[in-house]
């Protein structure tokens, strides 16, 4: 079990340090469609950190939501701006607001990463992965009702965005 | 399949791992290669030509000299494409395909690896590859590029949705089917599904599924008649207009990649695999065939799609997919819901399918015979006023200028 630990461990930092470049990069890309793709590698860590996790259908969902419809959805509008012709400045005068911003949440994610008390299993046999079904039980049984209305909300958020994209009818 | 105990002999885990990987590309090439060559007959059988009959015996060669052609061009970039994205996205697009190959299963214990979430993976990984596709287009710098990008991505996001559906429908009925053995759990596993189908094929109990499935397929494949994003007389190529060489060659290879795999999915979630009809009892040999016959079969069909129907405008395709095949697939995966809770026989499920097969056959039909503009907002809002051609004049300077 040893070698598989520190396989764990390698794997874990190559992605630690993809996801952490690409989030920077992110944010300092002078061109909004390399922000896209980092975007793109930064989720793509955070998908196999979920496959470390032994938590593979989470790890496809993201990749499937976010790696294949979010982001292409942001680099389809992207692609039809002039972004490439017109580098954006990266500083405005909100600056210092972002900067209060990212400092709070990196104060609140610290402070509440130390103050969780974390248990380790003993051995990583101990990590019982989650079955697909036990994720379809609980999200169809259980949490029916917050299922129903993320599916509402969503389906208003479709409507409004038809509503918003469909030309005025005086046009015709 | 471990490929350890198949070959007698003991071996560490990583290199078992590269010999797997070795053997993905390795068939692959060779699947491409082979899947180009049948694709020039059959068309050319289709237009009543010949097709390629000069390199090696009866054209054989062809795709080897195709190969050699596209390695030897020049790699061109153009002086304003963007660097980085311009170089990477045959890679993007092209490794994606290639993972899709893992969970398929083309006998009983062929496969490289029976993921338990195998469906799942397959579109989650597909899905990747039209990163590349608009890394390519958005880094080409070429407004034709971009147009069949921005048209690739749009298709593939809409045509996914309906496949996806499906693929639930799908699992349904196999979770419901393997439920009756204890282990309604494994119904995500490719293999699982094929494993079920011994005596039914799921064509019979999903034929509405197997038809949005080859249409869906189509689409994300960029097939004709859904060839709009790489239409050579509508943006002369799209998203790879700009690529020359090798690199032009690995957007072909992902492609004839993806036809090829999507194709044994296809045959694996529908036809049976290689199971069905003789079930799993036959030897190894002849699973490996019917695996093989069926994906043949199916790709004929897919090539000959080309020749045989007419294309659509990029609208009329959108529109498709979000108003006919959605609703579709919706309804699908409600009745199955609503049956198979109710502990609906086989023939319910299979009955229903076809009935809404039917439906959809229909409204097919009747919008193909709808009176041009009815029901639809026109492009043509004035009445058209008839525009009298009259032959401009020609003086003799301009006519022998250029």
């Amino acid at each position: 079990m040893e070698d598989g630990v520190t396989a764990t461990q390698v794997v874990f930092w190559i992605l630690a340090v993809v996801m952490l470049v690409s989030a920077i990069g992110v944010v300092t890309a002078g061109n909004i469609v390399y922000a896209a793709l980092f975007f793109i590698a930064a989720l793509a860590g955070v998908a196999g950190i979920y496959l470390i996790l032994t938590v593979e259908f989470i790890a496809l969902v993201q990749l499937l939501v976010y790696g294949s419809a979010v982001v292409i959805l942001i680099l389809f509008a992207l692609m039809l701006t002039r972004a490439r012709e017109r580098p954006q400045a990266l500083f405005g005068r909100s600056r210092p607001i972002g900067i209060a911003a990212s400092l709070g949440l990196l104060a609140a994610l610290i402070g509440g990463i130390v103050a969780t008390t974390w248990t380790t299993p003993a051995t990583t046999s101990a990590i019982q992965p989650v079955g697909l079904q036990t994720i379809g039980d609980a999200i169809f049984t259980i949490w029916i009702v917050p299922f129903i209305i993320v599916g509402v909300l969503l389906s208003i958020a479709l409507d409004g965005a038809i509503m918003l994209a469909s030309p005025d009818e005086d046009d015709n | 399949m471990v490929l350890s105990e198949f070959a007698g002999i003991s071996m560490p885990d990583w290199i078992d791992a590269i010999i797997r990987v070795m053997f993905i590309v390795a068939l692959m090439t060779i699947i491409a290669f082979a899947l180009i060559y049948l694709e020039r007959k059959i068309l050319a059988r289709f237009q009543a030509r010949v097709g390629p009959t000069r390199t090696g015996p009866i054209g054989t060669l062809q795709s080897i000299a195709d190969a050699l052609k596209l390695v030897t061009k020049e790699d061109v970039r153009p002086i304003t494409a963007d660097r980085w994205a311009f170089e990477l996205a045959p890679y993007m697009a092209f490794v994606p395909v290639f993972l899709v190959f893992v969970p398929m299963p083309f006998t009983e214990t062929w496969f490289i690896r029976d993921l338990n979430l195998g469906l799942l993976f397959v579109f989650g990984v597909l899905g990747l590859n039209i990163v590349g596709v608009v890394m390519a287009a958005w880094g080409s710098d070429n407004k034709y590029a971009l147009l069949g990008g921005v048209r690739a991505a749009a298709q593939a996001i809409s045509y996914e949705i309906p496949m996806l559906l499906i693929i639930v429908a799908v699992v349904m009925v196999a979770a419901s089917r393997l439920a009756i053995d204890g282990d309604a759990s494994a119904a995500g596993s490719i293999n699982a599904i094929v494993g079920d189908q011994t005596t039914t094929p799921y064509l019979l109990l999903q034929p509405l599924g197997f038809v949005i499935f080859l249409i869906g397929m189509l689409a994300e494949l960029h097939r004709p008649p859904f060839d709009m994003p790489i239409a050579e007389s509508e943006v002369v190529g799209g998203y790879f207009v700009e690529y020359s060489g090798m690199r032009w060659g690995m957007f072909f290879l992902a492609e004839y990649t993806a036809l090829f795999l999507l194709v044994v999915l296809a045959s694996s979630l529908f036809l049976g695999g290689w199971n069905w009809p003789f079930g799993a009892d036959v030897g190894l040999g002849l699973q490996i065939v019917l695996t093989f016959v069926k994906t043949s079969v199916m790709i004929v069909l897919v090539i000959g799609s080309r020749a045989l129907f007419p294309r659509l405008r990029i609208d009329q395709l959108m529109a498709f997919s979000w108003k006919v095949l959605l609703p579709f697939a919706i309804v699908q995966v409600l009745a199955n819901g609503i049956i198979l809770a109710y502990g609906g026989a086989d023939w319910v499920v299979g009955l229903v399918s076809f009935a809404l097969l039917v439906a959809l056959g229909g409204l097919v039909f009747y919008l193909m015979n709808q009176k041009k503009g009815a029901g639809t907002r026109t492009v043509q809002t004035t009445p058209a006023t008839p525009r009298v051609i009259t032959a401009p004049e020609v003086t003799p300077v301009e006519a022998g200028g250029d």
